[in-house]
C-alpha cells in the first residue's frame, strides 16, 4: 500500500473539541483518506434487490473506484473494478445489465461476470494460455452483506463487516423490520447530486441535529412537517456515539411521546391501510404498532451510507473538494401503497431540486469556501461535552442538537487514519 | 378549433398563428423563470398540473422510480411559498439566469397539434445560464408542455423538463427549470 | 425504464423436444427465455451468449448433447 503523508501529526489536527480546516481542504490529507479509509474499511457498495436476477449487474463505486457489482448465475454477488486487465480500459459502459460474460470495447477480451478471463481474440499472439489464469479482473477482496446490503473492503484481512458494524446493525434490523415482507427493495433509481464540498462535510452533517431548525426553517414555515420540533432545544430525542464511527439520531424518545403510529412518516394508518394490514399480520397488532410508532432509523453508518428513515443517501468522495451523493427511496418489498408514498416524498425532499437537500447541499459548498479563510484554523466540536452522558446500553448519547456525532466521527476518523484511538 | 391539417412539421397547413401563441407563452415564461416572478410563473398553471423533471433519462416511469422534480399543483404552490420566504438557501440569493428558447414545435401527430380534451402539444429546447457563487452552471434540455386554453389564455397543464444529463451527477437545482 | 415482465416469441417444437422462447426483461437487461415445456426447466441466454450461438461452427453444440452431460448423470 502506498504510504501517503505517513508524517501528517492526525492528533494535533483532530482534538476531541475542534478540527483542523485542512482536513477538508488539503490533497494530501484526501490522498491518505483514500487509502486509509475508503480502500481499507468497510464501505457501503449496493444493494441485492438492484441485481436480483442471476447475471445481472450494475455499476457502482468505493469512491473514486469504478466497480462492478454482479450476480452470478449461481446468485453469488461479486464485486469487480471496471478496469480491463489487457490495457485497462473501462469493461462495462452501460449503468446496468444482465450479461454472464463482459466484452472490452478496446481489444474484446473477455470475461466472467466472476471476473474469470475467458479469452482474447488472435490468441496466438500471446504463445499459450497462461495468460488466462493470471488477468482476471480486479476484485474487492472482501464482500459481505447485512439484510442484503453489500459493503466491500480492499483489506484483504480486518474486522468482519458485523464487527465494522457493530451495533449500527439494530439500525438495518429496524429498518427491514418495517417491511411487511421483513425485506427492503432498492428499485426506485438513484439521483445523483454533486457539491463543490469535501466528503465530510456531508458525513457530519447527516446526524446533525443543530441544522434543520436554521436549514431548513424555509420548508418548515410553509409546509406542516413535525420534523423541525424534533430537533429543537425541547426536543427528547437524542444523538448518539453507536462506536466505529457510526452515529445516530434516536428520534424515538419524541415519537414515543407523540404515540402516534406512522406520526414519524407524517401520516396516519388509515392512509396507507394495506401496508399497516401486512405489518399487523406479521408481527401481531401489538408489535405492529409499537414498530410504526417508533419509525425508521436516521443513521449515519460511517463512511457512506446515511439511513434517513426512508431515504438512503451514499456518499461518494470524487475530489478533495467535490462529492455526489447518491439517493434513492426506500421501498418495502410487496408494500405498494406505502411504496408510492415514500418515493414521493423523496422526490420532493432530496436531490438537486429537493425541498430539504438543496439547501444542504448549499451549506456544504459555503462550508468549503468558508474553510478557505485564514483564522481561525479550527472548527469547532465542542456542543453538549458538557451534557455527554451514557445510556442504558452505554453509548455516549447527548442532547438532540448536540455535536456527539461529529465528535464520534472525528475520533473514529483519528483511529484509521494513524492517530491515537 | 385552431387551425386545419399539419402535424407540426413543416407543412402547407401549418397553424402560424397557434404556433405564434404558443411560442410567445413559451418566452413569457421563460422570463418569468429569469426575472424571478414566481408569481407570475406560478399563475400559469392550471390546477390539474404535473411539473416533472426526471432522471436517469426521460422515460421513467415517476410512480415507481426517483425523479429530480416531480410536482402536482400542490407541491408547485409549496416550491413557491418556499422561494418566498427568503431562507431556501440554495436561492438567497437567487441564481442569476438568462436562458435561450428555441426550436418551439406544435406536436403530438393530432392533426393540428390539439391533443385530446383541446389541449396544444408543443415541444422545445432550451438553455439556460446559470450563475452563482459556485461558478456557472449550463442547463440544456428538452421542454414538453401541454398546454390549455381558458379565459385568461393559455396555461400549463404538463411541463416535462428533460436534461441532456440527467443521468449524470447534478449540481443543486433550486430555481425555476 | 421500469423492469419487469416478459414478451413472446414463440414455440417451437420437433419430434425430439418442445420450447418455448420469449424475451424476459425481469432483469437488469432482457434475456432470451427458453422454457423446455415438456419439464418446465427454464434457462436463459444473454446477448453476448446468443451472439456467441451465431457464430458457432455447426456441430458445436453436440458436446452438450451428451445426455449425460448435464441432465440424465449417473450419479443422480
Amino acid at each position: 500500500m502506498p504510504s501517503v503523508a505517513p508524517h501528517l501529526p492526525w492528533d494535533e489536527l483532530i482534538e476531541p473539541g475542534r478540527v483542523h480546516g485542512s482536513l477538508y481542504t488539503d490533497p494530501d490529507i484526501y490522498a491518505a483518506e483514500l487509502e486509509r479509509i475508503w480502500y481499507r474499511t468497510w464501505v457501503f457498495v449496493g444493494h441485492v434487490s438492484e441485481v436480483p436476477e442471476p447475471n445481472d449487474y450494475v455499476l457502482k463505486s468505493i469512491g473514486p473506484q469504478p466497480v462492478i457489482m454482479s450476480r452470478d448465475r449461481q446468485g453469488e454477488i461479486h464485486l469487480l473494478l471496471n478496469r480491463c486487465t489487457h490495457r485497462a480500459n473501462l469493461v462495462c459502459d452501460a449503468p446496468k445489465g444482465n450479461s454472464s460474460a463482459f466484452r472490452c470495447p478496446y481489444h474484446g477480451w473477455t470475461f466472467s461476470n466472476t471476473g474469470k478471463l475467458l479469452g482474447y481474440p488472435f490468441n496466438s499472439g500471446y504463445d499459450g494460455t497462461a495468460l488466462k489464469a493470471e488477468l482476471g479482473l480486479g476484485r474487492v477482496p472482501r464482500v459481505a452483506q447485512y439484510q442484503g446490503f453489500v459493503f466491500g473492503s480492499f483489506a484483504e484481512e480486518g474486522p468482519t463487516l458485523e464487527e465494522h458494524l457493530g451495533a449500527a446493525t439494530d439500525a438495518f434490523d429496524r429498518l427491514v423490520r418495517l417491511s411487511p415482507t421483513g425485506e427492503v427493495e432498492l428499485t426506485a433509481g438513484w439521483l445523483q447530486h454533486k457539491c463543490k464540498a469535501n466528503w465530510k462535510m456531508l458525513l457530519e452533517n447527516e446526524t446533525d441535529g443543530y441544522h434543520p431548525q436554521f436549514v431548513h426553517s424555509s420548508i418548515f414555515s410553509v409546509a406542516s412537517s413535525g420534523i423541525g420540533d424534533l430537533y429543537g432545544d425541547k426536543s427528547t430525542a437524542v444523538c448518539r456515539d453507536l462506536g466505529n464511527g457510526h452515529t445516530e439520531n434516536d428520534l424515538r424518545p419524541e415519537f414515543r411521546r407523540m404515540d402516534q403510529p406512522l406520526g414519524w412518516f407524517g401520516t396516519k394508518p388509515e392512509k396507507v391501510p394495506d401496508y399497516v394490514a401486512q405489518l399487523e399480520a406479521k408481527l401481531g397488532a401489538e408489535t405492529a404498532r409499537e414498530v410504526l410508532v417508533d419509525g425508521s432509523p436516521h443513521v449515519m453508518v460511517f463512511p457512506n451510507l446515511f439511513i434517513a428513515e426512508i431515504q438512503l443517501f451514499v456518499i461518494q468522495p470524487t475530489a478533495v473538494d467535490e462529492t455526489v451523493q447518491h439517493v434513492t427511496a426506500v421501498q418495502y418489498k410487496g408494500a405498494p401503497d406505502m411504496n408510492r408514498r415514500m418515493l414521493q416524498q423523496t422526490i420532493g425532499s432530496v436531490g438537486p431540486a429537493g425541498f430539504l437537500l438543496a439547501d444542504d447541499s448549499e451549506m456544504y459548498e459555503r462550508n468549503q469556501r468558508g474553510v478557505q479563510a485564514r483564522s481561525p484554523e479550527w472548527l469547532t466540536i465542542r456542543r453538549g461535552m458538557h451534557r455527554e452522558r451514557e445510556d442504558a446500553d452505554g453509548f455516549t448519547v447527548g442532547d438532540a442538537t448536540d455535536e456527539v456525532p461529529q465528535r464520534a466521527i472525528w475520533k473514529h476518523y483519528r483511529s484509521l487514519m494513524g492517530g491515537a484511538a | 378549433m385552431h387551425g386545419s391539417a399539419t402535424n407540426g412539421a413543416v407543412g402547407s397547413g401549418l397553424d402560424v398563428a397557434t404556433l405564434r401563441e404558443v411560442e410567445q407563452f413559451i418566452y413569457r415564461e421563460a422570463r418569468y423563470q429569469d426575472e424571478l416572478e414566481y408569481d407570475a410563473w406560478e399563475a400559469l398553471w392550471t390546477d390539474d398540473a404535473i411539473y416533472w423533471v426526471p432522471a436517469n433519462g426521460g422515460d421513467s416511469d415517476p410512480t415507481r422510480e426517483v425523479s429530480i422534480l416531480f410536482d402536482n399543483r400542490a407541491r408547485i404552490a409549496t416550491r413557491i411559498k418556499q422561494l418566498h420566504t427568503g431562507k431556501r438557501h440554495s436561492q438567497t440569493p437567487p441564481s442569476q439566469l438568462r436562458r435561450i428558447v428555441s426550436n418551439v414545435e406544435l406536436l403530438d401527430g393530432e392533426a393540428d397539434g390539439i391533443g385530446p380534451e383541446g389541449d396544444i402539444r408543443a415541444g422545445a429546447n432550451f438553455l439556460v445560464y446559470e450563475s452563482r457563487e459556485r461558478g456557472v452552471t449550463l442547463w440544456a434540455g428538452r421542454s414538453d408542455y401541454t398546454l390549455r386554453r381558458t379565459p385568461d389564455g393559455l396555461r400549463m397543464a404538463y411541463k416535462k423538463v428533460t436534461l441532456v444529463d440527467s443521468d449524470r451527477p447534478l449540481y443543486t437545482l433550486a430555481f425555476l427549470i | 425504464m421500469a423492469r419487469g415482465g416478459r414478451s413472446g416469441v414463440g414455440e417451437l417444437s420437433s419430434e425430439f423436444a418442445s420450447v418455448h422462447v420469449s424475451i424476459d426483461l425481469e432483469g437488469n437487461g432482457p434475456r432470451l427465455r427458453v422454457e423446455d415445456l415438456r419439464t418446465g426447466q427454464v434457462g436463459f441466454l444473454d446477448p453476448l451468449e446468443l451472439e456467441t450461438l451465431a457464430w458457432l461452427p455447426e456441430g458445436a453444440l453436440h458436446r452438450f448433447l451428451d445426455p449425460s452431460l448435464h441432465r440424465w448423470r449417473a450419479e443422480s
